[in-house]
């Protein structure tokens, strides 16, 4: 690193680095202990040290742009071996959180997310909104056996609404990772979008399907295994919504299904492994290893809202077999509650990971930075 | 005035110790020394050669033993732990317990004993690097020059083939432990310190991984009486090495290690590189650092060895340390913080400049008095009287312990005189 520069640092930027999780920041001597214990960290040019003295120096730009912040799963191999307690690991993390705020439209709706005293604020909104419609389109305790479309149509009340939180988010996220790509996408590493993109991106979703990066991890080894199990988890309910879709829209087939339907041979299993994983997350993020911090707000509230995705939804189907419609009822309330928090919040929560984090580990394919 | 008023007991033998000794005995107090060890000289006894100018350790230990030996206000004890103290300052009561040497005054150090001894033991005075019998002379230069047998490992008098072959009749095995009473009116406490263990240091290979080994280990390599004579050879098949590698603060400036600077160790490993470079002018040297630390003057012997053409300086600590698949050489993973990118680079031996723990980490003293974390002593919760010399306060070189020995002298001369 050769090459003059002036710094410029933000003070303000530091200090959020600080009060997100990575108080010890200024702890760091630079003796790069960090990057050669990191197991993901490639040889030219290796994270986090260089991303340590970034941040203390706060630049700001030069780090929500950089790959390598994404690159990094928090292994804590390098909080674990500091010899400062800089805890590199945790101030990545806060970093990951300025960068999906900086690349989220509009900024104060990141900010507070970012912000415990407007939980309420933005709970509230799902709550409001779906409770209207509730009581304008539909039946907060309908009678006779429990059909949870008999509260709120699936058609057009429950789809509009969830239909237009994602696009919604599909939206805010297509506008960051372009803004993202463009500033990613500079020297030392620039590439060009020529036929390998999706040689690229293939082995990625291959890469992520696996966790082959997450699970090289040696500190925080568990948290790749709950994190896969919560990852399976998803992606098994995705294909069920999509799969329920078909049947509301192309094969008229009402809800509920009965067990012996396949789509609960997926969705069962997919739910148990979301709560599996949500509850070791959980809990071993209450006995973190030695060194390491229990985790920020930030990675708390993505944790609490996947918590009550999960629970709400098991709930509601446990509820249903038993007939307990007073119960039943309001719970499937909070399901949808918490399954559009999920989604509408999820370009300034850390949801927002899974995109910026698969953007920058395609550009590192291409880019040919492992 | 009592004749206690005259006596100063000195806890450790080492440098700092010996000067506070000699200088409080040779300003007319009378001395008793304790020593853990069976010799004196201590820590200085084990290198090749000290700073600040580059002796080889008998050229200032030699005089010193000389004086302690025409000095009759000096009595010591080898192979003694100081085990109880009360009283005050000017009628301190002492407790010394002494181990059996199983040797006594008539030992001539002629090494008929350890010929005959059937029994090994691991060198500990050559940090393991090889093996000496049970019945040995600690080094060839020891004060007292005389043999000592490990009860750790002796057979008894089961085969006391020793004492058959001693022809001095030095050899006593049934010899039992002492108890010792004095009075003295001050103490000063330097009890030294000891080499960090590096097998706590998981990621550096010590004990693991072949050829790599301590930078005391280093010294015995290079010292003329150490197991290889002198010659700086790898342990795992006696090859010269070619290139070696130093890994400055393994374990040091680190909170999960020790998390202060050992305040030498950087030059110890610049003086080892100097061992190196005379002794094979092709060898070459890098050095991994966060920082050289070369106090005061040590800076112009920095910048010699860095305009060596055959030495590379790195500067990234050193987190990885492997065996090369198939051989006996050793990778070394560092990032190079000045280019930005990692260094994988293979050496035939790498040295961990480990730092100093203070006796006193392990071992607390019979005194009620505070200790830092790391188990330095705290010199302000020391009682009247009592006063701690070098690196049992902080970490130091030889020519700070010797500044430090003839202050600790000076104060348990006041004290005395004070009353």
């Amino acid at each position: 690193m050769a090459e003059e520069m002036v710094v410029k640092p933000d003070i303000e930027f530091i200090k959020r680095i600080q009060s997100a999780g990575g108080e010890s920041l200024k702890k760091c001597f630079q003796c790069a202990t960090c990057s050669v214990v990191c197991n993901l960290s490639p040889d030219s040019r290796p994270f986090p040290r260089k991303e340590m003295i970034w941040a203390s120096w706060g630049l700001k730009d030069q780090l929500v742009r950089d790959p390598d912040i994404w690159l990094c799963h928090f292994c804590g191999d390098c909080t674990a071996y500091c010899p400062r307690g800089a805890k590199p690991g945790e101030v990545l993390g806060a970093v990951r959180q300025v960068a999906i705020e900086h690349y989220s439209t509009p900024t104060f709706l990141a900010e507070m997310v970012n912000d415990p005293k407007y939980l309420l604020f933005l709970i509230a909104f799902p709550l409001i909104l779906i409770g209207a419609a509730i009581h304008y389109f539909g039946n907060f305790s309908p009678e006779g056996p429990v059909v949870y479309s008999k509260m709120l149509k699936p058609w057009p009340y429950v789809d509009f609404i969830f239909l237009g939180a994602a696009a919604y988010a599909v939206a805010v996220f297509a506008k960051g990772v372009m803004a993202y790509w463009q500033d990613l996408n500079v020297n030392p590493w620039k590439v060009r979008l020529k036929e390998n993109v999706w040689l690229a991106v293939a082995e990625v979703v291959k890469d992520i399907l696996f966790h082959n990066r997450f699970r090289k991890c040696t500190t925080y080894f568990n948290r790749s295994t709950s994190h896969l199990l919560v990852f399976l988890g998803f992606v098994g309910l995705f294909i069920v919504t999509a799969w329920a879709s078909s049947y509301e829209w192309i094969f008229h087939k009402e809800s509920p299904y009965a067990i012996t339907d396949p789509i609960k041979w997926l969705a069962i299993p997919s739910a148990i492994s979301l709560l599996w994983g949500i509850w070791l997350v959980i809990r071993d993020r209450q006995n973190p290893p030695e060194n390491a911090g229990p985790g920020s707000y930030f990675d708390w509230l993505l944790i609490w809202v996947i918590a009550a995705v999960a629970v709400t939804g098991a709930l509601c189907l446990v509820l249903r077999w038993m007939g307990l419609a007073t119960l039943a009822y309001p719970t499937y309330y909070l399901h949808l509650v918490s399954v559009f928090f999920l989604f509408f919040y999820a370009p300034y929560t850390k949801m927002a990971h899974m995109v910026y984090r698969a953007t920058a580990m395609i550009y590192a394919k291409l880019a040919e930075r492992e | 005035m009592t004749p206690n008023d005259r006596k100063i007991l000195v806890i450790g033998g080492g440098m700092s110790g010996l000067t506070t000794a000699l200088e409080a005995a040779e300003s007319g107090a009378q001395v008793v020394i304790v020593e853990r060890s069976p010799y004196l000289g201590g820590r200085v006894t084990q290198l090749n050669k000290y700073f600040p100018k580059l002796c080889p350790p008998t050229c200032g230990l030699e005089i010193n033993f000389r004086r302690i030996k025409t000095n009759p206000d000096i009595t010591f004890y080898t192979q003694a732990e100081v085990t109880q103290i009360s009283g005050q300052e000017g009628n301190f009561d002492v407790t010394i317990k002494v181990k059996p040497r199983y040797v006594n005054d008539n030992c001539v150090a002629c090494n008929k004993c350890a010929e005959v001894c059937p029994v090994e033991r691991v060198n500990d005075f050559n940090y393991g690097l090889d093996k000496n019998k049970a019945a040995y002379l600690p080094f060839d230069m020891a004060f007292p020059l005389k043999y000592v047998i490990d009860d750790s490992v002796c057979l008894g008098s089961a085969c006391a083939k020793c004492v058959e072959a001693c022809t001095y009749n030095a050899i006593d095995l049934a010899m039992q432990p002492q108890t010792i009473n004095v009075k003295v009116g001050a103490i000063a406490l330097a009890g030294g310190w000891d080499l960090y263990d590096a097998t706590k240091i998981d990621n550096l290979g010590f004990g693991t991984v072949k050829n790599v080994i301590s930078n005391m280990q280093m010294e015995r390599l290079a010292s003329p009486n150490g197991p290889t004579e002198g010659r700086i050879l790898r342990p795992s098949d006696g090859q010269e090495p070619k290139t070696v590698a130093f890994v400055q603060c393994a374990g040091s400036r680190d909170e999960n290690h020790l998390p202060y600077c050992s305040y030498i160790c950087c030059m110890a490993s610049l003086k080892q590189v100097t061992y190196l470079r005379e002794q094979d002018p092709e060898a070459k040297a890098s050095i991994f650092y966060i920082d050289i630390r070369s106090p005061g003057r040590y800076e112009k012997f920095y910048w010699k060895v860095r305009d060596d053409e055959n030495v590379q300086l790195i500067r990234g600590k050193v987190a990885k340390v492997t065996q090369e698949p198939g051989t006996d050489k050793v990778i070394v993973e560092a990032e190079d913080t000045v280019t930005g990118d990692k260094v994988r680079q293979t050496f035939d031996l790498v040295v961990l400049a480990l730092g100093m723990v203070p006796a006193t980490k392990a071992m607390k003293l019979p005194l009620n008095i505070s200790y830092t974390e790391d188990g330095f002593v705290i010199p302000a919760s020391l009682p009247p009287g009592v006063y701690a010399v070098g690196s049992l306060k902080s970490p130091l070189d030889v020519a700070k312990s010797v500044q430090e020995g003839t202050g600790a002298a000076i104060k348990c001369l006041q004290s005395l005189g004070g009353r």
